[in-house]
């Protein structure tokens, strides 16, 4: 099976998110952190052995709460945000990793500056993705947050959108278009424009769980939704999506496009697989024979393959910027597993 | 000289001799001829003596060369021999010669002594010769006088009688006119008109005007018997040449006729409509068992007969009109057509049909006779050709609507008393319509096929095609129908359904499994059937069937609803699961879970849970065969000790706190035998609810995984899930997977626990037993 292709890592506790240091162009690592209400949480950063045959534990740092979201900052390799939570409540702060960790014992995080203007339950923090610009986003229930950080001082301000958002669930930075970014709720997809703080358009769909702008394309957007299923959107066409794609046997929880290849999509389930697809939306941008014919026979199965070596379900899922083609998976046991999606690239 | 050989072998010595005198002969008078007897073979040319090239000198030396002494000594006394044959002939020819001299001389003798006495007798005939002219000339002279007198009588007595007849002829005419014997009438008149067109102004005015009078009548009264039906077909041809034959304008005439025609071509397609109106009425099924052709076209045929008479006789009339004719008679096929597709597009049998068919091709076969110019059967047969294709085509759309119908039917009367079998009866409906439908469809083509209708005997192929085609695109149009009927193609819809739950809603989540089932029927049943039929009636006379690529291809089509069948089952479990997640949504996102207070009773969730999996199975039951296979798989797997190990696993990990807890819950995984959640759907009732149940668990779960609890949550949570196990089993047949997703809540709630102890069992017992009396008595 495909599984076995696979590098594995163990967590001490369960996990659920996992993220690509964008900023570490020397190695493929990547930072992960645990969620254990009872336990001392921890924060794992992993990296890739350059042979590309094992995982090595690079740095194993305490984090004081179960940690619900996680986002390494794309301009230092040793900076990263987390969501956590004490049980009852929630806090959000961005972190830095000790420059002497390599030395110390069970070294401690520096906190660089906490996002602490939330009431509800935060969502997502979200890193600025045009590279070296240090705003970030916050997402609770209720708000979206846009801050500004400045590592010197170790602080962060704020700028909070107005109006009553109900039950938001999460968001996407749009990679083309600084300004623009999309937050997920209960009944839409909406997007906002960071200058004014206001909506400028919504896609109405119900409970869509997670939402991933395509890294090279502009103006396309997946989602993942409750109808167990995988969409996807041209924004300059919000009635309807371009694509279907059939998702996962139980929830399709996240969904990612790859940085580099154009098509490629991941997504994982709770039915404990993850499931690669090609679906190209093409056709109308570039209108080859090669291309229609490509889209043909990809319309005939998008997908490539489904990773099903998984004991329980899949809810981190990360491409590694630096090598586009692999890709890594946490399970909710705490099981880190790298793959390469190479085989399958080249048989196309 | 081998002839001379010969000679001697041979015995017949004399017929050699005379021809040999004959070749002499002919050498003689002719010595250049080259074609004297042909020189022997043995010697070559140079034996050749009676060529003028013959050399003796080179033919002696060749001889003495050639030939020994015997043999020259041989040759030398047939040469003595031939010497003197030849002597011989010579002596006889110069005799003969001589001969017919001396005869010749005496003739000349003869002759002489007999011309003398002519002279005497020439000139006596001579004289008597002239004797005879003189006298023939004498009676000539005599009698010139009296033979002129009487060729000038004969002439005037010509002139006399010319006058008579042009004085007569008002008279005459008139009589004709009565007699109608107008060719006569118009004869004298022809007649009569160079004296007229001479002299009329002047000696015979008056005749001339009466008799014009009287023409002017002829000419009215053969008009009137060219434009009256009744006269025969001849009498108006007859007249119509006499008219042309007078220099009357025909051309307007023929016009004015032509006027006539289309006039009573109008009035045939009045009673036309008549016959189509009467078409329609004996489409109402009362009437139907009536054979169609004896009710309207009894009339019909008589005027259609007249007209082709009238077309035959016109034709008679007027020779050259044919491209008006056959103007005309296209008009009247293309009007027939129309009227026929007028008529499918509101449905009708196809006896009907048929028989509306049949009108129009013998009413086509009765012009062809009289107009075989137009074409007619090559033109009705294009006609006929699209009609009969579009016949195909609304017979297949109308099956297609009636099925809808019959599934649409259960979604419009949504009552509640009908609920219970409403889906069943859906379900059967609509297979019934289908197959019953497609049968029918197959034996009305049949007809079609089987008739002996020369159009359609033309067009079968064409049918064949048509009908294969009409098969496979209909199941394609039913594909695409259910996929639209189930709302997948219509998102709004299906938001809408969401959003809503509205109990129209709940009838189209039935729909959505009739369909599904129904799909399963077609693949299985209606399909081979259908194809089964097609080859057996209607592949036999169309044998490039096969080939060609419009053929009934049943196994594309049975992969088609194959794929439909399991999209919609999937669809239907879909649609219900999502039911189940919204209610599961609400119950976890509102209350404030780590602030819970301790459980008095289990949650009202799950009996709204319960509720829906009772609606899933009361549906299921409807549609959905009992599948077999389940229990014996139930037996199959060692399923009783799995789920006590995870119990066991359960207690464990509740007590014992402490770092090692998620390594033994890996330890046990690994041990554990992995249970497949999500297996592959069947299309049976245990298999759908079973998938439902389990896709509702596991959305449990990981809705409990969001949360965080403390004791008292948890122990709800305990509590619901245990009085969920019990009623489960109550209700579904209960398999690992299911026991398993059950356990599997529970312990990710004690995960998400700050203080996860458990609630006593004789406290859980108690309460489940409660929640159980006290629904219990809520279902009496």
């Amino acid at each position: 099976m495909q599984g076995s292709s696979g590098i594995g890592y163990g967590l001490k506790y369960q996990g659920r998110c996992i993220s690509d240091v964008r900023a570490d162009t020397d190695h493929t690592s990547f930072i992960t952190g645990t969620l254990s209400l009872r336990e001392e949480n921890e924060v794992h950063l992993i990296r890739l052995s350059s042979s590309g045959t094992e995982l090595i534990c690079e740095g194993l740092f305490s984090h004081p709460n179960e940690i619900w979201d996680l986002a390494s900052c794309p301009f230092d390799q040793r900076i990263f945000s987390t969501v956590f939570s004490t049980g009852e409540s929630y806090g959000a702060a961005i972190w830095q990793i000790p420059e002497l960790y390599g030395q110390l014992n069970s070294p401690q995080l520096e906190r660089v500056a906490s996002l602490d203007a939330h009431v509800g339950k935060i969502n997502c923090v979200l890193w600025c993705p045009s590279g070296r610009h240090d705003k970030l986003i916050s997402i609770d229930d209720e708000n979206i947050f846009l801050w500004t950080l400045d590592c010197s001082k170790k602080a962060a301000q704020s700028k909070q959108s107005s109006g009553l958002l109900h039950y938001l669930s999460g968001g996407a930075w749009d990679p083309h278009d600084i300004n623009a970014v999309a937050t997920t709720c209960e009944s839409s997809v909406q997007f906002w424009d960071l200058r004014t703080m206001k909506k400028t358009n919504t896609i109405e769909r119900a409970h869509i769980r997670n939402a991933n702008y395509d890294m090279k394309k502009n103006h396309i957007l997946v989602t993942a939704e409750d109808e167990s299923g995988i969409h996807i959107w041209d924004l300059r066409k919000p009635k309807s999506p371009v694509r279907e794609l059939p998702g996962h046997t139980h929830w399709t929880w996240a969904v990612t496009c790859n940085p580099e290849y154009d098509g490629l999509i991941l997504s994982a389930g709770t039915d404990s697989t993850v499931n690669l697809w090609m679906a190209p939306t093409s056709a109308e941008d570039e209108a080859t024979s090669e291309s229609i014919a490509e889209s043909a026979t990809q319309q005939a199965d998008p997908l490539l393959n489904s990773y099903s070596d998984y004991e329980d379900s899949v809810y981190g899922l990360a491409w590694s910027n630096r090598e586009p083609w692999i890709f890594a998976s946490l399970s909710y046991d705490g099981r880190v597993v790298v793959e390469s999606v190479k085989p399958f690239l080249s048989r196309k | 000289m081998v002839e001379r050989e010969k000679t001697r072998t041979d015995d017949v010595p004399l017929d050699d001799k005379a021809k040999r005198m004959r070749d002499l002969l002919s050498s003689f008078y002719n010595p250049d001829h080259s074609s004297a007897p042909k020189p022997p073979s043995d010697y070559e040319n140079l034996d050749a003596i009676n060529s003028t090239s013959f050399d003796p000198d080179h033919y002696m030396n060749v001889l003495v060369q050639k030939s020994n002494l015997e043999g020259l000594l041989r040759r030398h006394v047939e040469m003595a021999a031939e010497i003197k044959n030849l002597d011989t002939d010579l002596q006889m020819l110069v005799y003969e010669n001589y001969n017919k001299f001396i005869s010749a001389t005496d003739a000349i003798k003869w002759m002489k002594s007999n011309i003398v006495g002519m002279q005497a007798d020439m000139e006596q005939l001579l004289d008597k010769i002239m004797s005879v002219q003189s006298r023939s000339d004498g009676v000539n002279t005599s009698l010139f006088e009296k033979r002129e007198h009487i060729e000038k009588l004969h002439r005037t007595r010509n002139l006399l009688r010319k006058v008579q007849f042009i004085y007569d002829l008002p008279a005459r005419l008139s009589k004709c006119i009565k007699s109608e014997a107008y060719a006569d009438a118009v004869k004298f008149y022809i007649g009569a008109m160079p004296i007229f067109k001479a002299y009329g102004d002047s000696s015979f005015q008056d005749c001339k005007g009466a008799s014009e009078e009287a023409i002017v009548t002829v000419v009215k009264n053969l008009q009137a018997k060219l434009f009256s039906d009744s006269e025969s077909i001849q009498a108006r041809a007859e007249a119509a040449v006499l008219l042309k034959q007078l220099d009357f304008p025909v051309h307007s005439l023929q016009a004015k006729l032509l006027e006539k025609l289309e006039q009573s071509l109008g009035d045939l397609q009045l009673k036309t409509v008549r016959i189509e109106n009467i078409l329609r009425e004996s489409n109402d099924p009362s009437k139907q068992g009536k054979p169609f052709e004896s009710i309207p076209s009894t009339g019909h045929e008589v005027s259609v007969h007249g007209f082709a008479e009238a077309i035959r006789a016109y034709r008679v009339i007027f020779p050259d009109s044919e491209s008006q004719l056959i103007k005309l008679a296209q008009n009247l096929v293309i009007k027939h057509f129309e009227m026929i597709k007028q008529c499918v597009k509101r449905r009708i049998s196809s006896a009907n049909f048929l028989g509306a068919l049949r009108t129009i091709w013998t009413d086509v076969l009765l012009m062809d006779e009289v107009l075989s110019e137009a074409s007619l059967a090559d033109f009705s047969l294009e006609a006929g050709q699209v009609t009969v294709k579009k016949y195909v085509a609304s017979t297949f759309t109308y099956l297609l609507q009636d099925i809808s119908d019959a599934l649409l039917k259960v979604k419009v009367s949504p009552k509640e008393e009908a609920e219970e079998h409403a889906l069943k009866l859906a379900l059967e409906a609509s297979k019934k319509a289908v197959l019953q439908g497609s049968m029918d469809l197959l034996l009305d083509f049949r007809q079609l096929l089987d008739d002996d209708l020369g159009l359609l005997v033309k067009l079968r192929e064409f049918i064949v095609d048509w009908v294969q085609k009409g098969f496979q695109d209909f199941f394609r149009a039913l594909d695409d129908r259910f996929l639209l009927l189930s709302g997948r193609k219509n998102p709004s819809s299906q938001d809408q359904g969401l959003s809503e739950g509205a109990p129209g809603e709940k009838v189209l989540v039935g729909i959505v499994l009739v369909l599904a089932q129904l799909s399963v029927f077609f693949e299985q049943t209606t399909i081979p059937r259908i194809s089964e039929e097609i080859a057996a009636s209607f592949s036999g006379d169309g044998a490039r069937g096969y080939e060609n690529e419009h053929a009934f291809a049943s196994g594309e089509i049975r992969q088609i609803f194959r794929s439909a069948a399991e999209k919609l089952l999937h669809h239907y479990i879909n649609m219900r699961t999502q039911r189940v997640s919204t209610l599961l949504r609400k119950r976890f996102t509102t209350p404030n879970w780590v602030k819970h207070k301790e459980p008095r009773e289990v949650h009202m969730f799950v009996d709204l849970f319960v509720q829906e999996l009772r609606a899933v199975q009361s549906e299921v039951k409807q549609i959905l065969p009992v599948g077999l296979m389940r229990k014996h798989h139930r037996s199959d797997s060692n399923g009783s000790t799995n789920s006590s190990r995870s119990n066991a696993l359960l207690d464990d990990r509740m007590t014992q706190k402490g770092r090692s807890q998620l390594l033994e819950t890996h330890l046990a995984k690994l041990f554990k035998q992995k249970v497949e959640i999500f297996t592959k759907v069947e299309s049976t009732q245990e298999s759908v609810e079973t998938t439902i149940v389990k896709l509702c668990l596991k959305s449990l779960q990981e809705f409990v995984r969001l949360k965080t609890f403390n004791r008292s949550g948890f122990q709800q949570i305990q509590l619901d899930v245990q009085f969920l196990r019990t009623i489960l089993r109550e209700i579904i047949e209960v398999e690992d997977a299911i026991d398993f997703l059950l356990d599997e809540v529970i312990v990710a709630a004690s995960e998400r626990c700050f203080d996860p102890v458990p609630l006593e069992p004789p406290i859980l017992d108690k309460l489940v037993q409660v929640k159980l009396a006290r629904s219990k008595e809520q279902s009496k």
